[in-house]
């Protein structure tokens, strides 16, 4: 079969696809879906009009001053009273803030240190609105920061992630630069916008902080409209609050276009529907990239329009479309995994928000840390805001969904016959059918080797979650964390391949295959390690987290982390030839052992 | 109406997805969404509380002053955080960008009362975590430098403030507010959206099986089948619902009135199933109507939302003992809409066609 008859064949089945979708479903579900459509832009425009109401009347306060009613009455959270201050004092009991002649007393609970700090913040915001109306703009706000941003010609991923920079050696006499020294201009002392200017600035960053986001942390400030020039109250840095919602836009709709997919692939299976279609000359491969082919393009213009409607530049499809493609490669899998509709609803609702917190949470800190490019949707944010990356950057944080996309789509179409989609046995028992057709029966060695070289990427992705996810704890408790749940989880992907051949074909492998069999385990992944580490991570290997996670792949010999992976292997292969399937978890676990204490023992020796 | 069958049915529906023990997932999704959250927040706060990191405290910050002013100089060096050097600006950025220093603060020499404001330039270096938290801590030294500047400009001042002394404020972990008013709201309301999902996978999945008919050929009419699929789902809402509320109190947070909180999360997921129901039975086929409910879902919930002593609110002030007596006037008016959408539901499933569409 050539390529051009293959094409034909993935246009053919694709036209299929579309007429089915909107032929059987399309009639009766368009109407009912253009009204939703058009009910939720109304509803989504009124409840960014009025605020969401989420903690309305949490606290309870009582003034003895009208005015004061006013001030905070604009905060739904607080329910005010208005009395006089002698009741006030008698009563005192029913509320968590009493503030008798302009002074506050606050109920000795968490809800009164809580509504304190909420009391704080709004009178804050008060007097800020009084300033930004001063006559004498600069008696309000005497000091301005113009905060400039310096490149550091040290790696800067040598300080990432808490290592300190430069501990202070408790010197006297200022340090001294090593390099040459470039002259720096002094800046100007003027300021280059007027006072009305900043005036205006000033009160519209004042609408910004009642942001609902802002309310539970001090930690991101209003952005100042002046770019580097800010107040002091704006030096925190700023979240990207409004690009943020914006990707939440583009990928809503992917996440939907994707569960068609999902159930067009699930609808073959139901009832042997999907025999007519195998029994075609149309290979897997054209009906699977057939079926998607549909959802691919729709799911590029729907972005495609979205990004012309906000107006904002094409290149934004660019780091979308891994993303797209990583979502279709889980939809087909899950669509040919799961045996009933629960357990595809579990599946993918597991899938997506799993997905989505990797893909959003890093976006988060857009501004704040380089850690934030483990996600492709940062760079969407940055686009957002206008600013350039670099090709290097987008290898970075595009890669890792390029290459598990790409092995995904191998897996579902080798596994894409009769005997696979028809099955109705349990999601573990499918998943192992599913590696062991993946893994040839002639080539064991080197499927062995390929399945643990593409599984790396796997790895890697749910190491960078964990990374994030440890990353805001204080440290010894992330360090801990991040060694043993690494550890378990490469001991994991590791025995995934091993351990299918033990258990589908037991008789073929005997001790000595075993032993081979790990130590070609070890060598791919080895393999694999090095040379995405050499690709992209080397952003983030040299942080102390980096090392934890990668240490393996170190700089140390290569003979040590081949001993490592080789042992671990070993364990868990041993145990499950020893005792099948029942030997396998105490097997991970030993074996994430003895890699903790070995990721243990070159921390400490590294940090000691 | 024959409760037996509508017990059989649910049984049915329970033990299926027992042995399918999918289901865990959908657990382990919740345990994901509040580990993941808090561990943000948790880790937010503290990251920007030099205070509650232990492994700050002691260390100062190497900060280069360039300029005369000594007003400045001062504070930072009483803040007790930062190591103050007077340099020149040139070899104070050199020395930045080789990281001997965390930043670099240039001060004019702008008069403390002079008609222009003093503009600041601070040198920090680009896109690292250690200097937004050195930025943090300088924030803190700025903003009383902005207060004694304010001080010496008062005079100046045309509208006066209304003034509020606050009492020495105590450190609050500040978690408060978003686990009564976030955290406890979104972790009760899951299940009910779980469950509201799960009843159009039961009720399409009769249909596209064609297992309805074998189910209907037995003396059990369609409005059992429905009916027991709804207390299938409902059942697993308070399970979920209260394993929440023991988990968080094994957690040490207090949540109070937790019958009034199961009634009200119970009642409002009815509502959800039973639309997710009539939806189920009106499309007879799960993608048409996973996805029109699902948007309905989205669309309802903004707009209840945008009502103050919503569901959502008024679980925040239950859980925090604040609610009044209008809670009693919510649940009767999701009880009410309980009535109608089941009357609806009970009436809809004996007329509606036992076929998949297009079939």
């Amino acid at each position: 079969m050539n390529s051009l008859q293959f094409l034909g064949q993935i246009a053919t089945l694709a036209r299929w696809e579309v007429r089915r979708t909107f032929g059987i479903m399309g009639k009766s579900m368009l109407p009912a879906a253009i009204i939703l459509f058009v009910l939720l832009i109304a509803v989504t425009g009124f409840t960014a009009e009025r605020g969401l109401h989420l903690q309305d009347g949490l606290y309870r306060m009582g003034v003895d001053d009208p005015k004061l009613a006013t001030i905070f009455g604009g905060d739904e959270r607080f329910s005010i009273t208005v009395r006089d201050s002698v009741s006030l004092v008698e009563h005192r009991a029913d509320y968590d803030i009493v503030i008798v002649g302009s002074q506050a007393y606050v109920q000795r609970n968490d809800r009164g240190r809580s509504a304190l700090k909420t009391l704080q913040r709004d009178y804050q915001q008060y007097l800020d609105s009084v300033y930004s109306q001063q006559q004498d703009l600069f008696a309000a706000y005497p000091l301005w920061i113009d905060l400039l941003e310096v490149k550091s010609e040290i790696d800067f991923s040598a300080t990432e992630a808490g290592q300190t920079i430069s501990v202070s050696p408790a010197s006297t006499s200022p340090p001294v630069p090593e390099g040459p020294v470039e002259e720096i201009p002094e800046p100007d002392p003027g300021v280059a916008f007027s006072a009305e200017e900043l005036r205006q600035g000033l009160q519209e960053s004042l609408g910004q902080q009642q942001d609902q986001l802002a309310r539970y942390s001090d930690l991101v400030g209003p952005e100042s409209p002046f770019g580097s020039f800010k107040t002091p109250s704006q030096l925190s840095p700023p979240l990207p609050f409004d690009s943020i919602i914006l990707v939440f836009l583009f990928i809503f709709p992917l996440y939907f276009t994707s569960q068609f997919y999902m159930m067009s692939i699930m609808q073959e299976r139901l009832e042997r529907k999907g025999e007519v279609l195998l029994s075609t000359p149309a290979g897997a491969p054209a009906i699977i990239f057939g079926k998607a082919l549909p959802y691919f393009i729709g799911m590029i213009a729907i972005s495609a329009g979205i990004a012309l409607y906000l107006q904002v530049p094409l290149e934004i499809l660019l780091p979308l479309f891994p993303v797209i493609l990583f979502f279709l490669a889980n939809a087909l899998l899950i669509g040919m995994a799961s045996r009933s509709f629960k357990e595809l609803s579990f599946i993918s609702i597991f899938f997506s928000t799993v997905a989505t917190s990797y893909l959003f949470f890093p976006s988060i800190f857009a501004n704040v840390h380089v850690i934030s490019l483990v996600s492709p949707l940062t760079l969407v944010v940055l686009t957002l805001q206008g600013e350039a990356y670099t090709l290097s950057q987008y290898l970075f944080s595009t890669a890792l969904f390029f290459l598990t996309s790409a092995t995904l789509f191998y897996v579902g179409i080798v596994n894409f016959k009769e005997e696979r989609l028809f099955s109705q046995a349990g999601i573990v028992r499918r998943i192992r059918e599913f590696v062991s057709t993946s893994l040839s029966e002639r080539h064991p060695w080197a499927s062995l080797f390929a399945m643990n070289a593409f599984v790396v990427p796997f790895v890697f992705m749910v190491q960078m979650l964990l990374l994030v996810l440890f990353f805001n704890l204080p440290m010894p408790l992330s360090l801990v964390l991040l060694i043993v749940s690494a550890a378990l989880v490469e001991e994991i992907a590791k025995s995934i391949g091993i351990c299918t051949f033990l258990l589908e074909r037991p008789h073929k492998f005997p001790w000595a295959k075993v032993v081979l069999g790990a130590a070609v385990t070890a060598a791919a992944f080895l393999f694999a390690e090095k040379l995405l580490l050499f690709v992209t991570l080397t952003q983030i290997t040299e942080s102390v987290f980096g090392s934890i996670l990668f240490l393996s792949s170190g700089a140390l010999t290569l003979i040590l982390p081949f001993l490592l992976h080789f042992t671990g292997a070993l364990i868990v292969a041993s145990l499950v030839k020893f005792r099948g399937s029942k030997g396998y978890v105490p097997g991970i676990i030993l074996a994430t052992l003895v890699h903790c204490l070995y990721n243990g023992y070159f921390i400490l020796g590294w940090m000691l | 109406m024959n409760f037996r069958n509508i017990f059989l049915v649910m049984k049915k529906d329970l033990s299926g997805l027992g042995k399918e023990r999918t289901i865990v997932l959908a657990i382990l999704l919740q345990l994901f969404v509040a580990l993941f959250s808090s561990f943000l927040m948790v880790g937010l706060t503290s990251m920007y509380d030099p205070s509650s990191l232990a492994r700050y405290s002691g260390v100062k910050y190497q900060v280069g002053y360039v300029g005369e002013s000594p007003d400045l100089r001062d504070l930072l060096q009483r803040s007790n955080q930062f190591q103050v050097y007077q340099m020149d600006l040139s070899t104070a950025v050199a020395a930045l960008t080789e990281r001997k220093l965390s930043a670099v603060v240039y001060v004019p020499d702008t008069g403390i009362d002079a008609d222009d404001p003093v503009k600041i330039t601070l040198y920090s270096l680009q896109n690292d975590i250690q200097s937004t938290i050195v930025n943090v801590q300088l924030k803190e030294v700025f903003l009383d430098y902005e207060e004694e500047l304010r001080q010496a400009r008062s005079g100046r001042l045309n509208l006066i403030p209304v003034t509020v002394e606050f009492p020495a404020s105590r450190s609050s972990p500040g978690f408060y507010e978003f686990i009564y008013g976030l955290l406890i709201p979104l972790l009760l309301f899951m299940p009910a959206i779980i469950s509201a999902a799960l009843i159009i996978d039961l009720v399409t999945e009769e249909y596209q099986h064609h297992t309805l008919e074998t189910l209907l050929s037995t003396p059990m009419t369609m409005a059992e089948v429905v009916w027991g699929k709804i207390a299938a789902c409902l059942v697993l809402v308070p399970v979920q619902a209260g394993t929440w509320l023991l988990l968080l109190a094994i957690n040490r947070i207090a949540i109070a009135n937790m019958v009034e909180i199961l009634l009200l999360v119970v009642t409002s997921s009815l509502v959800l199933i039973l639309i997710g129901a009539l939806t189920a039975l009106y499309y007879r086929e799960r993608t048409a109507a996973q996805f029109i409910f699902s948007t309905a879902v989205v669309v309802l919930m903004l707009l209840v939302l945008a009502f103050p002593r919503n569901p959502l609110n008024l679980i925040a002030l239950l859980a925090t003992d604040s609610a009044g007596m209008e809670q009693w006037g919510i649940l009767a008016g999701a009880l009410f809409m309980c009535g109608i959408l089941g009357f609806i539901t009970h009436a809809y499933s004996a007329k509606v066609s036992t076929r998949a569409p297009g079939e």
